[in-house]
C-alpha cells in the first residue's frame, strides 16, 4: 500500500479553496493572539470566571483536546503491544494528531494559570500527592515522548534533504519507537485517567466525589481519540484525493471505536446506576436537583452526551450499513468528539455550578456559580483550535505523515 | 497461521531472567538516585525549601493555632471582617457581577428551627486541608503550628485550591490592584503586602502577628499584639484565639465548656476553628 504514496509527491497547491482556508486559519488565529495579549495584558479579570466558577471553558478545552489526542498511545499499543501491524500505516497520523492535541492543551493551560511565567514551577517545586502535579508532569513527558516518535517524520520531510546526519539520527531514534511507545502508553495511562482523578478527589463537590471519574475519562479518550485519527485520515484523503491509509484499517479502527464507545456508554450508565440507587446521599440529590432545575444539564446530558455521542456513533460505527461508507465514518468521529467536549464541559461547569454548602445543618447556601465564557474566552478557544488546524494543514501538506515506512 | 496455533511455551532462558532482574534492580537503584539521592537534579531546590520552612516554624513548634467563633454571642456587626480587610489589604467588593469576597464572611443565618443568628467563617485552617493536597507546586502548605499558609511567590495562578476548598475560603487576585482599600485607615492599616494579579490568596489568622508575637515572648490569644485582627475588634467577644494544645488557653477551656462543632466534620478536613453553637440549636 506504501508504494501508492511514493509516487508524485504532488499533494495539493495553492488553489482558491485552499486559499481561502489558509486565509481562515489565520483569521483564526489572530482573533487568537489578540485574545491572548489582552488576556496577558489585563489579567484574567476579563473572562467570566470567578472565585465560585474558577475554571469553564479553557479548562474543558484542556481536558477534550488531550482526551483526543488519546488516539496516538491507544494506536501504538496496538501496534507495537498488541503486534497488529497491519496499523503501522495509521501511527505517524495519529501521533501527529495526539502532539496537536497535547501541544493545544498546554498552549490554553498557560492562558489559564494567573502566573503564566511561573509555567515553569510544577517541574522544580514537587507535591507529588498532587494530581495537578501528576499531570503536568505527564503531559510534558508525554509530549517529549511525541516528539522523539515524531522526529523521523520531520527528518524525512524535504527540508532536511541535504543533511545527511539528521536522517542517519533519526533512524536510530526511529529504532527505539516501540520502547518510546510503551512507555508513552504507561504516561498516557496514568494522566488520562488522572483528569477525571483531578474532580473525582475533590471531596466538598459531592456529584463529582466518586471513584468512577478516571474511569469514564480515560475509556471515553481511549474510544474517541482512535476515531478522531481516522476522521482526520479520510478528510485528509478527500482534500489530497489520494488514498493513503487502506480502508480496511480505517473500518477496522472505526469498529474497535465503536466497541470502546459502548463499553464507556456502559460504564456511563453503571454510574448513573450506582449514584441514583447506591450512592445517593441528600447532598448529590440535592446537587442534582439544582442542576436539573436551574440549568440544561439533563438535556444536555442526555441529548449530547448520550444519544449524540455515544449511541449515534456506536451505530454508525459498528452496523454494515454505515460503516462502509468513509461519511457515515467521519460524521460518527465529529459527533463523538462533540460528545466528549459536551461531557467535559458538563463534568466542569456542572459540578462548579452546584454551590458549596458547609453551613452546619442551617439554611444559608452560596448563590449558585453562573457562569458562560466571556468573548476573552472564545477568542482564545477560536485561536486554539486555528492552531490545530493551521498544524494540521501544514502537516499534510509539507510532511510525510501517510506511507513510506520502508524501517520500520 | 497453523504455526501459531501451536502450544504457547514459557521459555525463560538464564540470561532473560538476569537481564530482568537486572533492570528490575537497576530502576530501583536510578529511582532512589534520582529521587532523594545526590543525582537528584532538584536536591537542592528540595532542600532550600524544606530548610526554609523549617526555618519559620522552628519558633513556635508545639503549638496549634486555633480560633473558637461563638454563633450564640455573634450579632453581625461585620467589624470582624472590616479590620481583616484593613490589616491584611483584602479587596472586598460585593456589589459586582462577581463579588470580590472577604477573607472572613458574615452572613445570615437560620437554624433549623428558624430562630435567626449570624455566621462567619475565615479560613478554618484545617489539619487535613484538600488546598495542600491538590496544589501541584506546594504553594500551599502546613506548618507545625497548625496554619495553612501560602507562597505567594510560588503560587502559579492555577486556582484548584479554589475548587477543592470545601469551605469557599478562597480568593483570587483576577487583577491588579490599585485603588486605595476603603477599610483603611478606618478600620486599620495594612500590615502585609498586596497581592499580585495572578495568585490565590486566602486568611493566614494574621501569621505576621503570630509569628513576630512569638518571636517577643507574646501570647497569641493573650497579648493584643500577636492576636489575629478579627479577634480584637470584635466587640462582643465572640471570637477567641490560643493554642489549641495548651489546655490552659481560652480556646482549650471554652472548646472543653461549650457546646463546639467544627464545619463538615465528615470530610476528615480537622479544621482548627471551632463554633459554639447557638442556644436553641442548630
Amino acid at each position: 500500500m506504501a508504494t501508492q504514496s511514493l509516487g508524485e509527491r504532488k499533494l495539493f497547491s495553492f488553489s482558491p479553496a485552499m486559499l481561502a482556508w489558509l486565509g481562515l486559519l489565520g483569521l483564526c488565529i489572530v482573533i487568537g493572539l489578540v485574545s491572548a495579549f489582552q488576556v496577558f495584558w489585563n489579567g484574567l479579570y476579563i473572562t467570566n470566571m470567578s472565585d465560585s466558577v474558577p475554571w469553564g471553558l479553557w479548562i474543558t478545552i484542556d481536558l477534550s483536546s488531550i482526551a483526543l489526542g488519546a488516539g496516538a498511545f491507544t494506536l501504538s499499543a496496538v501496534v507495537y503491544l498488541f503486534g497488529l501491524k497491519r496499523f503501522q500505516s495509521i501511527i505517524r497520523l495519529a501521533v501527529f494528531v495526539g502532539f496537536i492535541g497535547y501541544s493545544s492543551a498546554l498552549l490554553t493551560l498557560v492562558m489559564d494559570i494567573g502566573r503564566p511565567d511561573r509555567f515553569w514551577h510544577p517541574w522544580v517545586y514537587w507535591n507529588i500527592h498532587s494530581v495537578l502535579w501528576e499531570i503536568t508532569w505527564c503531559i510534558t513527558i508525554y509530549l517529549t515522548i511525541m516528539l522523539v516518535e515524531f522526529a523521523p517524520v520531520i527528518a524525512e520531510s524535504r527540508l532536511f534533504n541535504r543533511y545527511n546526519w539528521v536522517r542517519t539520527a533519526a533512524k536510530y531514534l526511529h529504532k527505539a519507537a516501540p520502547v518510546l511507545a510503551l512507555f508513552g502508553l504507561l504516561i498516557s495511562l496514568l494522566h488520562q485517567s488522572s483528569l477525571g482523578a483531578t474532580y473525582g478527589i475533590v471531596k466538598s463537590r459531592p456529584i463529582w466525589f466518586k471513584p468512577s471519574m478516571p474511569i469514564m475519562f480515560i475509556l471515553s479518550a481511549v474510544a474517541v481519540g482512535p476515531a478522531l485519527t481516522m476522521a482526520v485520515a479520510y478528510v485528509a484523503e478527500w482534500v489530497t484525493g489520494k488514498r493513503t491509509i487502506p480502508h480496511d484499517i480505517m473500518r477496522a479502527i472505526a469498529r474497535f471505536s465503536g466497541f470502546a464507545i459502548l463499553v464507556y456508554g456502559y460504564i456511563r450508565f453503571w454510574d448513573l446506576a450506582a449514584v441514583t440507587y447506591y450512592g445517593r446521599t441528600p447532598s448529590v440529590s440535592e446537587s442534582f436537583n439544582i442542576l436539573n432545575q436551574q440549568t440544561p444539564y439533563n438535556f444536555s446530558f442526555w441529548i449530547f452526551e448520550i444519544l449524540l455521542g455515544v449511541v449515534l456513533p456506536a451505530v454508525l460505527f459498528l452496523t454494515p450499513r454505515f460503516n462502509r461508507n468513509p461519511a457515515y465514518l467521519v460524521i460518527g468521529a465529529l459527533f463523538a468528539v462533540i460528545g466528549i467536549l459536551i461531557n467535559r464541559w458538563n463534568v466542569t461547569v456542572g459540578g462548579l455550578f452546584v454551590p458549596l454548602s458547609y453551613s452546619p445543618g442551617t439554611q444559608y447556601q452560596l448563590p449558585p456559580g453562573k457562569y458562560f465564557p466571556g468573548l476573552p474566552e472564545w477568542g482564545i478557544a477560536v485561536g486554539i483550535i486555528g492552531y490545530a488546524l493551521t498544524m494540521l494543514t501544514l502537516g499534510i501538506r509539507y510532511l510525510p505523515l501517510f506511507g513510506n515506512d520502508q524501517h520500520s | 497461521m497453523s504455526k501459531k496455533k501451536t502450544k504457547i511455551k514459557l521459555e525463560l532462558s538464564r540470561r532473560d531472567v538476569l537481564f530482568v532482574g537486572g533492570v528490575a534492580a537497576g530502576s530501583v537503584i536510578a529511582a532512589q538516585l534520582l529521587t532523594t539521592g545526590p543525582l537528584s537534579p532538584f536536591a537542592s531546590f528540595k532542600q532550600e525549601q524544606v530548610e526554609g520552612v523549617e526555618e519559620s516554624t522552628e519558633a513556635t513548634t508545639g503549638h496549634h493555632w486555633g480560633m473558637v467563633i461563638n454563633l450564640d454571642k455573634c450579632i453581625g456587626c461585620e467589624y470582624c471582617l472590616r479590620a481583616c480587610s484593613a490589616t491584611n489589604d483584602v479587596w472586598v467588593d460585593e456589589q459586582l457581577d462577581r463579588p470580590e469576597k472577604p477573607w472572613n464572611i458574615v452572613v445570615e443565618d437560620k437554624t433549623s428551627v428558624d430562630t435567626p443568628f449570624f455566621f462567619s467563617r475565615p479560613c478554618l485552617h484545617c489539619g487535613d486541608a484538600p488546598c495542600v493536597e491538590v496544589c501541584p507546586v506546594q504553594a500551599t502548605y502546613h506548618r507545625e503550628d497548625g496554619l495553612v499558609v501560602m507562597n505567594y511567590d510560588r503560587c502559579i495562578g492555577c486556582r484548584y485550591c479554589e475548587i477543592a476548598c470545601p469551605y469557599d475560603a478562597r480568593k483570587f487576585n483576577w487583577q491588579a490592584r490599585t485603588e486605595v482599600n476603603p477599610y483603611i485607615p478606618t478600620w486599620g492599616i495594612a500590615e502585609v503586602d498586596r497581592r499580585p494579579r495572578g495568585v490565590v490568596e486566602k486568611c493566614t489568622f494574621c501569621i505576621h502577628r503570630i509569628d513576630a508575637g512569638v518571636k517577643a515572648g507574646l501570647t497569641p490569644g493573650e497579648d493584643r499584639e500577636a492576636t489575629p485582627a478579627c479577634v480584637n475588634i470584635c466587640p462582643v467577644g465572640a471570637r477567641i484565639f490560643g493554642d489549641l494544645n495548651d489546655p490552659n488557653s481560652q480556646v482549650s477551656q471554652a472548646i472543653d465548656i461549650e457546646a463546639t462543632i467544627r464545619l463538615r466534620e465528615e470530610l476528615g478536613t480537622e479544621p482548627s476553628v471551632y463554633y459554639v453553637i447557638p442556644k436553641e440549636g442548630l
